[in-house]
Order: C-alpha cells, then sequence, then structure tokens
C-alpha cells in the first residue's frame, strides 16, 4: 500500500509539474464560467451574464425547456465538444510522456530494482495517468453542477456522472498509449499511435452508423414498398376479376415504377449486408467511445419530457393535439437508429469496451514485466 | 564469483563485460538467460529480498520536478518503508552525502555530483546491508570523490558489503577488498587484490658506495647509485642483500616495494581472456557495460 501511495503521490507531483495540466484546468475554469453565464429570465435567455438577450416564448425562466437546453447545452456541447474532444486531446498531449519518461535509462531502474512487483507498479502508474483526467473532469462537474443549480435550480447529482464516464472514455485510448508507450518509449509515437486509434473508432463509428441508417431506410422502403405493390396487386386481380382491361392495363402500369423501386431496396439492402457485418463486427471490439459518452445524455434527460435534439429541431414547441406528421425513409430510418441506440444497454457498452482495454492492458502489461530494462 | 560479507567487492571490466548487466540482474532489472547463485541467501530475482538492498544505477534520472526529499520519499516508499522510518532516514542519509542543506530543491536543479550524492543516499536510505554502486563517483568532483570513497569505508565499518563497479580503477584500487575481472561475460579473474598481485609482487634496493655484483640479478647502474629489483613477495628476500651492501660498505637510499596496479591486473586479466584490447562484443555493438 505504501508503494501503491508513493506511485500515485510521483503521478501527482508530475502532473503538477506540467504546464499543460494548469493550462487545460485552467480553460476548463474558462469554459465554466461560459456555461454559468447562460441564464434565463423571464423573457427568453441571457448570455454573459446579462450582456446579451434572446426573447424566447418557450425558454425562458422556470420554463421545463429552459431546464432541457441547460442541461443539453451541459451534455451535449460542454462534454461532447469541450471534454470528449478539445481537453482530451489536451490530456493525451500531457499524459502521453508518462511511460516513455519513465521507462528512460536511468529512471526505470531505480524504481523496478523495488520489491515492488512491476504488475503493481504497471497499473498504478497506468491509474495515475487518468488521474490527470478525472481531476480535470471533477473541477469541472462541481462548477457545472452549481452552475446548474443556480440557473436553472437543477441539483442534478446524475452531473458527476461525467467524472466515470470521461474518465473510463479516456481509459480507452490511454490504455493504447501505454502500450505504443511502452513499445516504442516514445511520446511522440505513443501520441500519434493513439490519435489515429481514436480518429479510427471515430471512422468505424461513422461508417456503421452510416450503413445502419442506410441499410433501416432501405428496409423502410422495402416495407412501404410492399405494401404499395400488395395494394396494386389486390387492385390489378380486382380488376381482372371484374373483366375490365382498362383498368387492368392502368392498375398494371402503376405497378411497374413500385416494384422497379421495391427490387432496388432490396438490392440496396442485400449490397450493405456485407459490409454491415464486417463494418459491425469491426466496431463489436472496438471501444464505444461515443456511446458511453452517450450514457451522460441518457442519465440527464432521463426526467425530461423533452430532449435538447427535440428542442433543436422544433418538435418540442409541436401542440400535442396536432397529427404526426408522414415520415419519410430517412425520418423512420432515424428514429429508429435513436430508438436502438437509446435500449443499448449500458452494461454492454462498458462492459465490451472494458473487456477491450483490459487485454490492451494485458499486453502491455505483459510486455512491461518481461522486458529487460 | 563470491562475495564475502563486510567487504567491498569491485567489479572491473572493459566496455560490453557484462558488469552492469549482471548488477541488474541481481536487480532484477534485466531477466537472466541462464543464471545460478543467491544473494543475500536468497536465489536471485527474490524480490523480497530487494529491502535489504540498495542499489545506485548507472546515469540515473530522478523525476526531475522532486525534490531531493520528495525523490527520497518516492523510492522509499518503494522499498516498503513506512513514512516515520522514512523522515528519519531521509534526514540522516542527507547529511551522510552532504546535501542536506539541498533537501527542499528541486532534483532538476542539480550538478552531476549533487544528483549522484542524492543517488547514493537513495540507495542508502532503506539502511541495506547490500549495496550496489554502479559507477559512484561517475561526474563528481576530486572532493566528492574523496568523500564517497570515505563514505565507502564508512559504509563498510558499519559491517555492509559493496559491491562497486567502475572504470576508474585508480579509485578502486585505494578502497577495494576483493575484486574480479570480468571479460565477455565470464570472470578471468578473482580474488583478494593482495593475493591477485603477490606473484608479480618485487622489491627494489638502491644504495650508494659498495661495488656489489650478483650474477643471479640486473645491477642496473646511474652515477653513484645502484639499483637491483629482486622478485617475491616478503620483505625478507632482501635482508641478505641489505646486510652484504653494508658489510662492504654501502649506504642503502631506499628499500621500495614494487606492487602491480590495478591497471596492470586489469590488463593481466584481459590477457589471459584473450582480449587484450578490451573490446568485448557488446562494446562493438555500442551497448554499455
Amino acid at each position: 500500500m505504501t508503494a501503491i501511495l508513493a506511485i500515485l503521490r510521483e503521478s501527482w507531483l508530475s502532473l503538477r509539474a506540467e504546464k499543460l495540466f494548469k493550462v487545460v484546468m485552467g480553460l476548463n475554469i474558462l469554459v465554466i464560467v461560459g456555461f454559468a453565464s447562460i441564464g434565463f429570465d423571464k423573457t427568453g435567455v441571457t448570455i454573459f451574464f446579462g450582456l446579451s438577450h434572446i426573447e424566447s416564448e418557450f425558454v425562458f425562466a422556470g420554463s421545463p425547456l429552459a431546464r432541457t437546453l441547460y442541461m443539453g447545452i451541459y451534455s451535449a456541447f460542454i462534454v461532447n465538444i469541450w471534454l470528449a474532444w478539445a481537453a482530451s486531446i489536451l490530456a493525451l498531449v500531457s499524459t502521453s510522456s508518462i511511460f516513455p519518461s519513465f521507462l528512460s535509462q536511468g529512471a526505470v531502474e531505480l524504481v523496478l530494482s523495488r520489491p515492488t512487483r512491476r504488475s503493481t507498479i504497471f497499473l498504478v502508474k497506468y491509474c495515475g495517468g487518468l488521474l490527470f483526467v478525472m481531476l480535470q473532469v471533477s473541477v469541472f462537474t462541481v462548477g457545472a453542477f452549481f452552475a446548474a443549480g443556480w440557473r436553472v435550480g437543477e441539483w442534478d447529482p446524475a452531473i458527476f456522472l461525467a467524472i466515470p464516464l470521461i474518465t473510463l472514455f479516456y481509459s480507452y485510448l490511454f490504455c493504447i498509449n501505454a502500450l505504443a508507450g511502452i513499445l516504442t518509449r516514445s511520446t511522440l509515437v505513443a501520441l500519434l499511435v493513439t490519435l489515429l486509434f481514436w480518429f479510427s473508432t471515430f471512422g468505424i463509428r461513422t461508417a456503421d452508423d452510416i450503413l445502419t441508417r442506410f441499410t433501416l431506410m432501405f428496409e423502410a422502403r422495402v416495407e412501404r414498398l410492399e405494401k404499395q405493390v400488395g395494394n396494386l396487386q389486390l387492385e390489378v386481380k380486382t380488376a381482372e376479376a371484374d373483366g375490365d382491361d382498362v383498368a387492368t392495363k392502368d392498375a398494371e402500369h402503376w405497378l411497374i415504377e413500385p416494384e422497379d423501386d421495391l427490387a432496388l431496396a432490396k438490392q440496396g439492402v442485400a449490397q450493405l449486408a456485407p459490409w454491415k457485418t464486417v463494418i459491425g463486427g469491426v466496431r463489436a471490439i472496438t471501444p464505444e467511445t461515443a456511446r458511453t459518452i452517450g450514457l451522460l445524455h441518457r442519465a440527464l434527460e432521463r426526467d425530461s419530457d423533452t430532449t435538447l435534439q427535440q428542442l433543436l429541431s422544433g418538435d418540442a414547441f409541436r401542440d400535442d393535439d396536432e397529427s404526426p406528421r408522414d415520415l419519410n425513409d430517412e425520418q423512420i430510418a432515424d428514429q429508429e437508429l435513436a430508438k436502438r441506440e437509446e435500449n443499448i444497454s449500458p452494461w454492454l457498452i462498458i462492459g465490451k469496451s472494458l473487456i477491450f482495454e483490459v487485454v490492451i492492458l494485458g499486453i502491455a502489461m505483459m510486455i512491461f514485466r518481461r522486458r529487460d530494462y | 564469483m563470491t562475495v564475502d560479507p563486510g567487504q567491498i567487492f569491485c567489479l572491473l571490466g572493459p566496455n560490453g563485460a557484462g558488469k552492469s548487466t549482471l548488477v541488474k540482474i541481481l536487480m532484477t532489472v534485466i531477466h537472466p538467460s541462464q543464471l545460478s547463485g543467491t544473494m543475500l541467501g536468497q536465489p536471485v530475482g527474490h524480490k523480497p529480498t530487494l529491502r535489504q538492498v540498495g542499489y545506485l544505477p548507472e546515469h540515473h534520472r530522478f523525476p526531475p520536478f522532486m525534490t531531493a526529499e520528495q525523490a527520497l520519499h518516492f523510492y522509499g516508499a518503494l522499498s516498503g518503508m513506512r513514512r516515520p522510518a522514512r523522515l528519519r532516514r531521509i534526514a540522516e542519509t542527507l547529511e551522510l552525502v552532504g546535501m542536506a542543506d539541498w533537501r527542499k530543491h528541486k532534483v532538476g536543479t542539480f550538478s552531476k555530483g549533487m544528483q549522484q550524492r542524492v543517488g547514493l543516499a537513495q540507495a542508502l536510505l532503506h539502511d541495506p546491508k547490500l549495496l550496489l554502486l554502479d559507477e559512484p563517483t561517475d561526474g563528481v568532483d576530486p572532493v566528492g570523490r574523496r568523500e564517497i570513497r570515505d563514505l565507502l569505508h564508512h559504509l563498510r565499518s558499519e559491517g555492509r558489503t559493496i559491491l562497486v563497479n567502475s572504470h576508474i580503477l585508480a579509485e578502486l584500487e585505494s578502497i577495494c577488498d576483493q575484486l574480479a575481472v570480468v571479460v565477455k561475460g565470464k570472470v578471468a579473474l578473482e580474488g583478494t587484490f593482495e593475493d591477485l598481485t603477490a606473484s608479480r609482487r618485487r622489491w627494489e634496493l638502491s644504495w650508494r658506495g659498495a661495488e656489489i655484483t650478483w650474477p643471479d640479478y640486473d645491477v642496473q647502474i646511474d652515477g653513484e647509485i645502484r639499483r637491483v629489483t629482486l622478485p617475491g613477495a616478503s620483505p625478507e628476500d632482501t635482508q641478505p642483500l641489505i646486510d652484504r651492501i653494508r658489510n662492504e660498505g654501502g649506504v642503502i637510499m631506499s628499500v621500495t616495494e614494487i606492487r602491480e596496479s590495478l591497471e596492470d591486473l586489469f590488463m593481466r586479466a584481459l590477457e589471459l581472456a584473450g582480449d587484450a584490447h578490451g573490446h568485448a562484443p557488446g562494446a562493438v555493438q555500442g551497448k554499455k557495460s
């Protein structure tokens, strides 16, 4: 235990000595002050502590949509863009040197020549690297918690879920960083490999989402066209039964285009299927970076009748008795996709990502343990 | 190779001979491909034994953002020391290496010599029975070197066993009780300095006045002064000659014991191993010994 605490303390001292740590902390505070500067009055939204004002008949102080907008800004913009992208890149730049400098000649001997096991040293050092993000996000979420309480009276402890979720998200990348750092002992290579991996997961996820969306779109089209074709075939049969040649020919004429479209839609589903299998298979073994962050949205929107997406798309302002719009294939696919996303179990998202992390860490630890320095 | 307790054992060898590799193996930094041996009664590689071993690596690097005190806390804790013990020993060891006034300063600001002293302090921190020092005087000024030599004698007097790995033979000569010369990963010579140099020891007599010649010895004449060199380690061997010089009216000017230096011994070991140029494969490949 003494050794574990010592390694964690060394990590803390190392982070404290990093200029970037202080810079990111400063930027975090700046972002949270910006977040806190958004407020609501009786007539709409105020920005920069009242310097700017946007009038709104729906979003004003005390309205449920104010809460949706404010928490939506936090989860969709501040967490998604700042914490999950900008701050994470800065964190990677800062922590990429942890393993290479630890393994540099003259430094590693001083640590490995102790009675502490190599595996313990590796794991605690790894956790020490995650401290960077954990501390940054902790400070950030405390600020966000008070800002939300002050601005929309939302004292929601779910905001603090950002700490484990962002740390978890970062750990998926940091395990690759650790592996590359141990393999190459180069800070630059470790950073580049991690960024490459991150962008690859982004690419795979985007490709899979696009393929799924198109597949769902084609499936919706097939379903719609099958109904249409069925109805038209019924019309043809009825006309034939009536012995009305003109009506039969007319119905047959109207059947041609939907049948062609149906064949094309079925062909589309069939063409996408192998790609979907491959990309889906690759995605299945890569960590779910975006979905892990997405769990925060779920938590923050759990009791809300309206989502930020509905607010921004205008759906939130439709009257309940207004008849639902006819959805086209794209919209049906989007809805289905969103529903599927919502139904994915958090345990599955975190579990499979953690399995990936454990495997990568296992490889990194095995190399670290067996290597001569 | 055996290192007796309470001795200063010097490990010599050319670059790439395997000296540092051996020390790293003992400290579990390197996994041996083939090894049999014990350290402090336990098989080499037994991690808990390392609590009783202090190690100063060659070209060691402390985290530059730490103060001397923080660095020692860190390494002491890794060796399993509790905080009260660390507090006490940090003060003692920094005092011992002459760095007590620098305890609150960042290691990154230290000169090479100062870092070496802090390195010695971390090796001594957990009160080890055995010390493995790889180039302990590397980068240290002459005064510092002398202080380190004195420190090693002091540590030996406390009963600690010390294994020193160094290139600077002149320094080792004055401190080592036992030594081994390693060439290409094998021990070429091993023993006490006395034993290893005994066969090469001789005495040189110089006198003035008596014109004596001996058929067995080559007498050199330098003006009024005559010199003769007598092989043998014992001073008793010189007494008959001294008596004869005096009996014949000669004046003894000097009786000097000529010993083989550590450098001579080192070169002899290389010759024995067939590596007089000191180029081991590792050195050719750029590896450090």
